[in-house]
């Protein structure tokens, strides 16, 4: 997988779900009763939404980086120190790995 | 092609064209190809027919409604407004809170039945004329074209070193597909927030950090998809392309090639008998690769690349028009038409199938639900909350009172002035103002003193009824359930 179409499936997947986490978590929370530390928030809604929107989809993302992570297959992870990804590679001794 | 702004002497790629490289690419699936970074460019050419027609209508259909629907209004108002910022949903003579999410979730259950059922009927006709990444690359392919001109044209331009000339065409080309995403991102933050005060705000650029951003975060997304990534969107991206085989069945209306009839292909010339020839009546000219916006070759059979767009089937109609055979080597079909040789009847009676009946009486009944929830909803929710810090109290002539919070939503676009009543225990009555007053579609909150006569009553907590009956609409009426003590 080359790192731009990686890249996509760790984003993409991640902001349908921040949009959908957005969509149900503010409607069934009013960002003006919610509190941050015990303080009142301040900012308004639009901001609490948009901020809450990339707090949703950075966590998403995370879950997809990881799942990416591993995902690696061992011809990936066996591939000597500097040889580039996703070509099948057979380390000295140890037979073809899928 | 009679296009004048192709011609018919074009640079094409050997037999296959660009498009069918970037497929053959693809079909390698998860293999060491850079889709992203290295996918062929592909260079569809313009292509003019019934369904690129109808393509048309429904980019103007959708846009109209798109692009128009923020500025209508009703009721003094504007009539669709998603408006966050209140945590209110204006559409048309309906007004929706939060607390009315169950009717949003019916309308997305409704959405996913509709789609289910219309697919496994209509297969990709969403994909090939309304879906706005459809609808979009179609318009900025549009701009593309009156700029850079013809398909040969573009392709030359692309390859031709860095001039004065492809500096200015390329940066008229991006201005304006610039200009039409920025509005595209104006209209889309127009839903959201009033949009004549925006268009204010835009004018004066005084629109708030927020705004701004959405504005330029839609407008991008435009940008970005419909002026190049473009069929990467539909392969990739779309989560509707993916699962779309799901609701597929044989009898589902999908872009067929007629190979019985095309193979075995090949070229010839047009004066050949179609009788005297042992070919089929596929000429290998390859413009239904050449036109398909995803660069696949339909002739392969169905693949999940297929948005539908039925820009193969103008292409492949016209060559057949021009060779004098029956149009339709590539059309609109079913599996099992094509399997059956069907006739159009034979095929439109499979329409009614256990699965499309199914779905269908599904989605009626969540429809003839939501509608006759629509239909009974009283414009009024009353909530009632007990006061925390005082429990029962004796007061003047040893009554005994219960304290609470009682919230009322007037969900209606008038000011209705309510009573307020209690009932449940012997002698109670509410002694706080027993009328409120609530604006149009607002909330309003007030302390509300219930007290009941003493010693009729033994110790502990009793249900009671509170009614928030409308004095000018004897319809608007709300009951809500409640604890009062007694010590
Ligand atoms: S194969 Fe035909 S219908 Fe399918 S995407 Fe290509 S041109 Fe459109
Ligand atoms: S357009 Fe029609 S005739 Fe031409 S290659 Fe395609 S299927 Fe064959």
């Amino acid at each position: 997988m080359s790192d731009g179409k990686r890249l996509i499936y760790i984003l993409w997947p991640s902001f349908i779900v921040a949009g959908v986490a957005t969509g149900v978590v503010f409607t069934v929370f009013d960002p003006t009763d919610l509190r941050f530390f015990d303080r009142e928030i301040t900012l308004s809604r639009t901001a609490v939404y948009s901020i809450g929107f990339f707090l949703f989809w950075l966590f998403a993302a995370g879950s997809s980086a990881l799942t990416c992570f591993f995902q690696r297959s061992s011809a990936d992870l066996n591939r000597p120190r500097g040889a580039p990804f996703d070509r099948p590679q057979t380390p000295p001794g140890k037979g073809t790995v899928h | 092609m009679n296009d004048p702004r192709e011609g018919d002497a074009v640079v094409r790629a050997p037999k296959g064209g660009a498009g069918a490289a970037a497929v053959r690419n693809a079909s390698e699936g998860e293999g060491a190809q850079a889709l992203y970074a290295a996918r062929k460019k592909i260079y569809p050419r313009t292509v003019h027919g019934r369904f690129d027609r109808w393509r048309w209508v429904l980019v103007w259909a959708t846009q109209i409604v798109f692009y128009g629907l923020p500025w209508l209004t009703w009721n003094g108002r504007q009539a669709v407004l998603f408006d966050l910022a209140a945590r209110k949903f204006y559409i048309f003579g309906f007004v929706f809170w939060p607390q009315d999410f169950i009717y949003l979730t019916a309308l997305l259950i409704i959405s996913a039945l509709a789609l289910f059922l219309f697919t496994a009927v209509g297969g990709r006709l969403w994909c090939g004329y309304a879906c706005p990444q459809t609808v979009y690359t179609e318009i900025f392919m549009w701009i593309e074209r009156k700029i850079e001109g013809g398909r040969a044209q573009r392709m030359l331009l692309d390859e031709a070193p860095v001039s004065a000339r492809k500096v200015a065409v390329k940066g008229a080309k991006h201005a304006a597909w610039i200009a039409v995403s920025l509005w595209t991102g104006f209209t889309f933050v127009g839903y959201f927030t009033p949009i004549t005060e925006l268009l204010g705000a835009v004018a004066a650029l005084a629109t708030g950090p927020w705004e701004t951003f959405w504005i330029l975060f839609y407008g991008f997304a435009t940008y970005g998809n419909a002026g190049w990534m473009r069929e990467q969107v539909c392969k990739y991206m779309c989560p509707y392309a993916r699962f779309q085989s799901a609701m597929f069945d044989r009898d589902t209306l999908i872009i067929t090639y007629d190979a019985g009839r095309g193979e075995p292909r090949g070229p010839r010339s047009r004066k050949a008998v179609r009788a005297e020839i042992p070919l089929g009546d596929c000429v290998n000219c390859g413009l239904c690769v050449d036109v398909c916006p995803t660069g696949i070759d339909i002739r392969e059979g169905l693949q999940y690349e297929c948005i539908g767009c039925a820009a193969c089937i103008d292409a492949c109609d016209e060559v057949m028009g021009k060779f004098g055979y029956p149009r339709g080597l590539i059309r609109y079909s079913t599996e099992n038409a094509l399997a059956h040789g069907w006739d159009a009847r034979k095929m439109v009676r499979r329409v009614l199938r256990a699965r499309t009946l199914v779905y269908g009486a599904i989605l009626f009944a969540v429809c003839a639900a939501l509608a006759g929830a629509l239909a009974l909803r009283v414009p009024l929710k009353v909530d009632i909350v007990r006061d925390r810090a005082s429990l029962a109290r004796e007061v003047e002539g040893g009554r005994i009172e219960n304290v609470y919070r009682i919230q009322v939503m007037n969900t209606q676009e008038r000011a209705h002035r309510y009573r307020i009543g209690a009932s449940g225990l012997p002698g109670i009555a509410v002694a706080s103002d027993a009328q409120i007053e609530v604006p149009a579609a607002t909330t309003r909150q007030v302390p509300l003193r219930i007290q009941i006569d003493p010693g009729t009553t033994a110790k502990g907590s009793h249900r009671i009824e509170v009614e928030v009956q409308s004095l000018d609409d004897a319809g608007v009426v709300a009951r809500e359930q409640s604890v009062f003590l007694v010590r």
